[in-house]
């Protein structure tokens, strides 16, 4: 029975498990589920609820206010703004999720490795990732994507790879409590090896902390996504991501036409504020101390 | 003579300090062999370096100085990656339990462990082989999918075991392995520990600060006194005629199971002194009453006084045996 001796019982407890554990959410940590929750689904099926095409322009409607035929009104180029805003929700998703993705990838087996063996390796390891912290991150990522070429998928690199010291950082920590606990010394004496001994022994038990981060680090990777596009880097103008569109709409924002930006803007603002009520809770469930200094 | 398994020579181990040039002398000169089907009791007061010694036989810790022979090769400065191979020989079990079993997996899968590391078995085989192990540490096959929160004390050791006998081998190295549980616990898992030493013929070292427990499962008993053995002897002769001082201080606050037989009780004075600052000649010449100024500068070295009974006393011969010389 692959890839554990245990018998099939189990898994559908521990997914019952989960889905009571959702239960045990706060308030302000449900209101955040749904708030992604609908996100997600306008990403997944934006084409149910798109009125518009949202890369077609109509060059006779530029700039025109709210309507019953354009609910967000046209931007600059004629395009609908409403369409244009649920087709975005595609954008923050799909760089958030990768990204964080990628940051876990490598930051939690560079933290394993790095508190698993200590001396120089894990100096040098945590000297390079405090290095890519010492610089605020937007400029950073700034630099990096400008250098790299400005593509979708270089966003989501760059973006990936600077926030990976957080989750190392976090396994790290626990790690370095473990090493030398009695579990592991008895897993050594077993006679299993390093790699066995990380990611069979240390892994499950260090890193709940990481994963508990990971909705406020997807947070995270939107907002600077969203400012890398507002500031014309990564993803380029007619492309109907919400950073993109408020930098298009800010222009205009003087002249009056304030939905051009305001749109893009509002939802931008809920996909945070939903990931980051998410990743509160999440973090009340998986690190009891936390909770119990509330 | 039974077949060695494990030979120590001049085992030493300090620790250092901080960064100061102090060390903790932890183990100070141990010579000992265990052999197959053999139970060797070690026993000896907080500080004696009893763990120490069980965990730098298995290379758990870097000896500072000695030889270690395992299986009749010298196994001293293997690399870790080198002594895997041989861990399949050489288990351990440990003092408590419900720490040294990974939270997070199920009985199952700990107990298989040692099997899916070593043994390239079907995963058929692995399961049958750890039901196996499970009944023969009397452990209800139910628990193999539960994790290690929801067994008792006494449960959690057999998993241990189970996990230590696994791979079948040679040398079975057990630190207090009965001192956290309860008496009626105990009992049980000695009684496995003996069955299985007739069954598996392998070599233990058991552990332990309690005399009542290693009077009952060894063979033979070295006696622990900071960091050195000072009595190696097999089980009769040293509840019979315990030779050094200590050994006999350490018998005579064992209560015999005889309560009417007269006692004599022998109470040693002050603590067991800091491995930090060892003292000079014999280490026990602080607290031994029949002490005199030669054991604070020479130290004794091991005497054969009968067969297989090795004493480290400077005394032996001029009358230092303190309990027949107050009898008399």
């Amino acid at each position: 029975m692959p890839p554990s001796v245990t018998h099939q019982l189990t898994w559908p407890r521990r997914t019952a498990n989960r889905v009571r554990g959702l239960s045990r959410l706060s308030p302000t940590a449900a209101a955040g589920v749904v708030i992604i929750v609908c996100f997600g689904v306008l990403a997944l099926f934006s084409e149910w609820f798109m009125t518009h095409d949202p890369v077609s322009s109509y060059p006779d409607r530029i700039l025109q206010g709210p309507s019953y035929e354009h609910w967000f009104g046209t931007d600059g180029n004629g395009m609908d703004i409403f369409s244009r805003v649920i087709y975005g929700a595609k954008f923050g998703f799909g760089i958030a999720i990768p990204a964080v993705i990628i940051a876990v990838l490598i930051g939690i087996p560079v933290g394993l490795i790095a508190g698993y063996r200590g001396g120089a390796l894990d100096e040098i390891l945590m000297r390079i990732f405090d290095g890519l912290r010492v610089f605020p991150s937007i400029i950073l990522a700034l630099a990096v994507v400008a250098a790299t070429g400005q593509s979708l998928l270089n966003v989501v690199l760059v973006l990936g790879f600077l926030d990976s010291p957080v989750f190392a950082r976090l396994v790290r920590a626990e790690v370095l409590a473990l090493r030398s606990s009695n579990f592991v010394e008895s897993a050594i004496a077993a006679g299993n090896p390093t790699w066995r001994i990380l990611f069979f022994h240390l892994l499950p038990n260090t890193i709940q902390g990481a994963m508990a981060q990971t909705a406020v680090r997807a947070a995270w990777a939107v907002r600077i996504s969203a400012t890398l596009a507002f500031l014309g880097i990564g993803i380029q103008a007619p492309t109907p991501e919400w950073g993109a569109m408020i930098r298009q709409g800010a222009e205009f924002m003087v002249t009056g036409q304030w939905w051009v930006a305001i749109f893009p803007g509002i939802a931008l603002i809920f996909l945070v504020f939903g990931l980051n009520l998410l990743g509160d809770g999440i973090q009340d469930i998986l690190d009891p101390r936390r909770r119990a200094s509330k | 003579m039974r077949q060695p398994i494990l030979r120590a020579k001049n085992l030493v181990k300090r620790f250092s300090v901080g960064r100061s040039s102090s060390y903790v002398n932890a183990v100070n000169g141990v010579d000992l062999t265990i052999h197959r089907g053999e139970i060797l009791g070690m026993v000896g007061e907080s500080g004696s370096g009893k763990s120490t010694i069980g965990r730098t036989l298995l290379r758990l810790t870097d000896p500072t100085e000695g030889l270690i022979e395992f299986d009749g090769r010298d196994i001293t400065s293997l690399s870790a990656k080198e002594l895997r191979p041989l861990r399949k020989d050489m288990q351990m079990v440990f003092q408590d339990p419900w720490s040294a079993l990974n939270p997070r997996m199920k009985i199952g899968d700990l107990i298989a462990e040692p099997l899916r590391i070593h043994l390239k078995l079907s995963e058929p085989d692995l399961r049958d082989r750890t039901e196996l192990l499970a009944k023969k540490v009397r452990l209800s096959t139910e628990f193999l999918n539960r994790t290690p929160s929801a067994l008792s004390g006494g449960q959690l050791q057999r998993v241990c075991i189970a996990r230590a006998i696994a791979t079948n081998p040679k040398l079975i190295i057990l630190d207090e392995p009965t001192s956290s549980l309860d008496l009626s616990v105990r009992a049980g898992i000695l009684e496995l520990l003996m069955e299985l030493r007739e069954e598996t013929q392998a070599g233990f070292l058991f552990i332990s600060h309690d005399l009542g427990t290693i009077k009952l499962i060894s063979d033979t008993i070295a006696v622990l006194y900071l960091g050195r053995i000072v009595e190696l002897v097999p089980k009769e002769a040293l509840f019979n005629e315990p030779a050094h001082p200590y050994s006999q201080s350490l018998l005579s606050a064992h209560l015999p199971a005889d309560l009417d037989a007269p006692i004599q009780r022998l109470i040693l004075e002050g603590e067991i002194p800091s491995p930090i600052d060892l003292p000079s000649g014999c280490s026990f010449h602080t607290r031994c009453p029949a002490a005199v100024d030669v054991c604070k500068t020479a130290t004794p070295q091991p005497e054969l006084i009968a067969q297989n009974h090795h004493v480290s006393c400077l005394r032996l011969k001029d009358g230092g045996n303190i309990l027949s010389r107050q009898q008399a």
